[in-house]
């Protein structure tokens, strides 16, 4: 494409409409510099959507797949390990979402009466660490901390203080996995989430808070007439956000369950992998891609729904 | 009119040291106990045989430092080449007068909304013979829609007026690229760098998909094997089993505690261009 013969010309033009093949060539660099882009979406997004067609077939990958229609979204449906895979992913992605963003908000509401600059900066650095940690590195650390043994911390002081006599083997405990999930989930991300609910205080117009004062309204009467409104957009964003990515929940399960907590910890996409990769007999991979298109339908509905809910509560969609 | 300190604002320093000390502990006792060479019980301030056998054994042992060089090359690599799609596509997406380009946008926006899941992706890798090659590990997190339209809304905050003149001065779209757009952009290319470096580093669910020849393992995968006690490396020089793992677990995390203190700022930046808009 050669703009220089064009010139001045050209630049005006593109106010008005041309026509397509003038366009088309103006455009040529640009359709150029899109092609890898394409080519990164095709191969890793679009070729393993025309996959999800192995949902009704069987196949094993040995032999030539043999279609079946619904079988297995009928076996699915009679699978205990199904449903209680598909309540787990619920369970956990809701109740991680509505406590991290709870402990966010709070949290911020205290950075943002800190008085000392400094101090706040330090104490915001420390919050935020453990986002940059990986699921693994996370899983290892508790792993080791709240291990049964004797060099596990938690169970070492516990003992020495007499509060319990023997170790607990809290991530591997049917009635530990689920709090200690949780808990880790709030030590990891919840200094994180405070960043956008920090953005959204600092924007509040402090003219505001003084008027108060000079009204006589204390900390708390500012805090539920002028902070939490202010706030209350942005929580709803932050749910709204999630809750579309409510499905998406594999490596932070999947780094912290073992079989002893199957029941209490297995979500979707850890029982497609272990359906799949671990179940020792041939997988059929027809059976699991069922399950996972499953997923995504439910998940594609929550996105939809979501950005629905987005539009009308901040006039904008989410995708 | 500054007012005087109350007790509340004293109780609030008090819980946040708490808070900073609930966060940190569990790092911290990681950190102690890999410079112990005596299996530490309980919590201690100081280790109570100090050695850096730990750290030795580490990167003397092949079968963890390679892991380690895997994690640095598909870092650097993935990260550069994720700029690249990533740019180059949120460049072609402010075209807003290019035929097709709402087209291009959907076809984008799509694979946020559904995607064909993690058996037909497989399938997909493996009848391309990229299973057990770094090429997957690398290539299949360039391309990140998210990481897109954030670069996307940073362009588009870059005046019109400056593409303009850039043309009539005879630039082609890819002069204007290179010479006008990237280096105005540094500050959202240093910030979504950032994030595709640590998403790179931390890397566990693309390994464990894709990759079973363990000579191709990252640091994650390996120090995953050496945590759940399934490959448990050789300590040498007086480190015992529990040092080395410890050990692990810090040259894991170290590469971004050293950067995080400089970079805090990028890394807020990225989340507040996504914050402001989608």
């Amino acid at each position: 494409m050669n703009t220089k013969k064009k010139g001045p010309a050209a630049v005006a033009a593109g106010n008005q409409k041309r026509p397509l093949l003038v366009s088309l060539r103006y455009y040529k660099g640009f359709y150029l510099m899109f092609l890898p882009v394409l080519i990164f979406a095709i191969v890793f997004h679009y070729l393993p959507m025309f996959g999800v067609r192995y949902a009704f077939y069987t196949y094993k990958g040995i032999k030539e797949p043999v279609f079946v229609g619904l079988q297995h979204f009928e076996k699915m449906m009679k699978m205990s390990g199904f449903w209680n895979a598909f309540g787990n992913t619920i369970t956990l992605s809701v109740i991680k979402l509505l406590l991290n963003t709870f402990m966010a908000v709070v949290l911020s509401l205290m950075l943002n009466e800190l008085r000392s600059a400094t101090f706040k900066k330090v104490t915001q650095t420390i919050v935020y660490l453990p986002h940059f940690m990986s699921w693994v590195v996370t899983a290892s650390v508790f792993t080791l901390i709240l291990s049964p043994s004797d060099a596990g911390l938690i169970n070492a002081l516990m003992v020495k203080f007499g509060i319990v006599k023997e170790g607990i083997y809290f991530l591997g405990d049917k009635n530990w996995w689920r709090p200690m999930f949780y808990i880790i989930n709030v030590w990891k991300d919840t200094g994180w989430g405070t960043i956008i609910f920090i953005a959204t205080l600092s924007g509040i117009n402090p003219e505001l808070y003084e008027a108060a004062s000079m009204d006589g309204a204390g900390r708390l009467n500012k805090l539920r007439f002028i902070t939490m409104p202010a706030l209350s957009n942005t929580i709803i964003t932050v749910l709204i956000l999630n809750l579309a990515k409510v499905m998406n929940l594999f490596e932070s399960v999947f780094v912290m369950q073992n079989d002893a907590v199957t029941q209490k910890s297995d979500v979707l996409h850890t029982y497609i992998y272990t359906q799949t990769f671990n179940s020792g007999a041939l997988p059929d991979y027809g059976y699991t891609t069922a399950v996972g298109l499953t997923a995504s339908l439910v998940g594609c509905a929550l996105v939809l729904i979501c950005n629905k809910a987005s539009q009308k509560v901040r006039g904008r969609g989410i995708v | 009119m500054k007012k005087k300190a109350t007790a509340f604002d004293y109780a609030l320093v008090v819980i946040f040291i708490l808070i900073s000390i609930i966060m940190i502990v569990p790092i911290y006792k990681v950190l102690i106990d890999s410079l112990d060479l005596k299996t530490a019980y309980g919590m201690k301030l100081f280790p109570e045989r100090f050695g850096m056998a730990g750290y030795v054994s580490v990167f003397t042992n092949p079968t963890l430092y390679k892991p380690f060089l895997v994690s640095c090359l598909t870092t650097v690599v993935g990260t550069i080449t994720g700029l690249t799609i990533a740019t180059l596509g949120a460049y072609v997406l402010i075209q807003w007068k290019m035929p097709g380009r709402t087209l291009f946008a959907n076809l984008m926006l799509f694979t946020m909304i559904f995607s064909g899941g993690m058996i037909p992706t497989y399938l997909v890798m493996k009848t391309l013979h990229l299973t057990n090659t770094l090429l997957v590990v690398i290539l299949m997190p360039a391309i990140n829609v998210y990481n897109m339209v954030l670069m996307r809304n940073f362009f588009e905050g870059i005046p019109d007026s400056l593409f303009e003149s850039a043309e009539i001065d005879g630039c082609s779209p890819m002069g204007i690229f290179l010479k006008i757009v990237l280096p105005l952009s540094k500050a959202a290319l240093t910030a979504i760098g950032l994030m595709y470096a640590v998403s790179y580093w931390n890397d566990y669910t693309h390994y464990k998909l894709y990759i079973t020849n363990d000579n191709l393992y990252n640091f994650q995968m390996k120090l995953r094997s050496v945590i759940m006690g399934s490959d448990l490396p050789h300590a040498i020089g007086g480190a015992t089993e529990n040092t080395v793992k410890n050990a692990a677990v810090i040259v894991a995390i170290l590469p971004f505690m050293i950067i995080y203190p400089f970079c805090q700022k990028y890394f807020i930046q990225g989340v507040n261009i996504g914050a402001v808009k989608e």
